[in-house]
C-alpha cells in the first residue's frame, strides 16, 4: 500500500481544487461538481485512515463512513439539480450571483 | 506486485484524479466538465483499489460514474442554453487563489509533519462481510436514516423538477424571450404570469 502521507497530500491537492472551484465559478452545476470533489477527497481520507488504523483498534468504521458520505452525496446531488432546473425555468439563469431574489 | 509498479500505478492514478479535477475548474463547457468529473471519479476508485478497499471502489464506480454523472448530464441537457457561455469566473479569483493556496499548504504541512502512527501494512480482509455486519449491528440507526433520507430526496427531487401547467406557460414565455433577443432575458418578464381576474369579472 502507498504510504499514508502520499495519499494525504493527494487529498489535500484535490480538496484545494474543489475549494477553488466553489470560490471562483459562477454556474451552479459547476459549483456542485466542485463540492463533489471535496466530498471525495474527504471520503478517500477516511478510507486511508481506516486502512492504516492500529491493528488493535482497527475496524471498518472509516469505510462505513465513506459509504454514508456517498449516500448523502447522491441525495444532495438529486435535490440540488432539481433546484437548479427549477431556478433555470423561473429565472432563465443558472449563475449563482444573478439569483438574488432574497437579497435586499 | 513489485514496488516500482505499485508506485507507478499510484502516481498515475493520482495524476489522473488531479488532472480531471483541474479541468473541471477551468472547463468552459458544462458537458465537458461532467466528463472530466467521470475521469476524476474513476481515478479515485483506482486509488481506493491501491488502498485495497475494494468494496468502496466498486460502490464509487456504481454511484458516481454510473448514476450521479448521468443525472448531471440529464439536468444539463434539460436546461437549454446552459451548457455554453460559462467562461466567466467571479471577479475575485485572485484572492480566492491566495486562500486556496494557503489551505493547500496548511493541509499538506499537517499531513506530512504529523506522526500518524500508521502501523498496519497488511490489507483489511473480508471487507464486504465486515461492512455488512457493522451496518446491521452497530450502525443500524444511521443505515435506516439513510434509507429514509434517500426516499425523501427522491420524492423531493421529483416534486421540485416537475413541470405543472402554469410553469409550462412561464417556460414557453422564457423560451420565446430567449429566441427574441441576444440571450439577456429580463427575469421580470418571465417570473409572474398575470393573475386571472375572474373575481372582478363575475361581480
Amino acid at each position: 500500500m502507498p504510504p499514508l502521507e502520499h495519499i494525504l497530500v493527494v487529498n489535500a491537492v484535490l480538496f484545494a481544487i474543489g475549494v477553488m472551484g466553489v470560490l471562483t465559478r459562477r454556474n451552479a452545476v459547476l459549483i456542485l461538481l466542485s463540492v463533489e470533489l471535496m466530498l471525495n477527497a474527504v471520503s478517500l481520507n477516511m478510507v486511508a485512515f481506516a486502512v492504516y488504523g492500529h491493528v488493535d483498534f482497527g475496524n471498518i468504521t472509516g469505510i462505513v463512513f465513506a459509504f454514508f458520505i456517498i449516500v448523502i452525496a447522491a441525495a444532495e446531488v438529486a435535490l440540488a439539480l432539481g433546484i437548479v432546473v427549477r431556478t433555470f425555468r423561473n429565472r432563465a439563469t443558472a449563475n449563482v450571483d444573478e439569483v438574488n431574489l432574497l437579497k435586499w | 506486485m513489485s514496488d516500482f509498479g505499485f508506485h507507478l500505478a499510484f502516481w498515475s492514478l493520482a495524476a489522473m484524479t488531479i488532472g480531471g479535477a483541474s479541468m473541471i475548474v477551468v472547463s468552459r463547457n458544462l458537458i465537458h466538465a461532467v466528463i472530466w468529473l467521470v475521469l476524476s471519479m474513476l481515478g479515485i476508485a483506482g486509488l481506493y483499489l491501491t488502498l485495497s478497499a475494494e468494496f468502496i471502489a466498486v460502490v464509487q464506480v456504481l454511484i458516481y460514474v454510473g448514476a450521479i454523472s448521468v443525472l448531471m448530464l440529464f439536468a444539463i441537457m434539460l436546461t437549454p442554453r446552459a451548457e455554453r457561455d460559462n467562461s466567466q469566473h467571479i471577479k475575485t479569483a485572485g484572492p480566492a487563489g491566495v486562500v486556496v493556496i494557503m489551505v493547500m499548504i496548511a493541509t499538506m504541512w499537517v499531513a506530512i509533519d504529523t506522526d500518524w502512527g500508521a502501523v498496519r501494512e497488511a490489507a483489511l480482509t473480508e471487507q464486504a462481510r465486515l461492512i455488512g455486519e457493522s451496518l446491521i449491528k452497530h450502525y443500524i440507526l444511521p443505515f435506516e436514516i439513510g434509507a429514509v433520507l434517500l426516499t425523501a430526496a427522491l420524492v423531493g427531487a421529483i416534486a421540485l423538477a416537475r413541470q405543472d401547467d402554469e410553469d409550462a406557460a412561464v417556460h414557453a414565455a422564457s423560451l420565446q424571450a430567449e429566441l427574441d433577443d441576444d440571450g439577456s432575458v429580463d427575469p421580470v418578464d418571465v417570473v409572474d404570469p398575470p393573475l386571472p381576474t375572474d373575481g372582478e369579472a363575475s361581480t
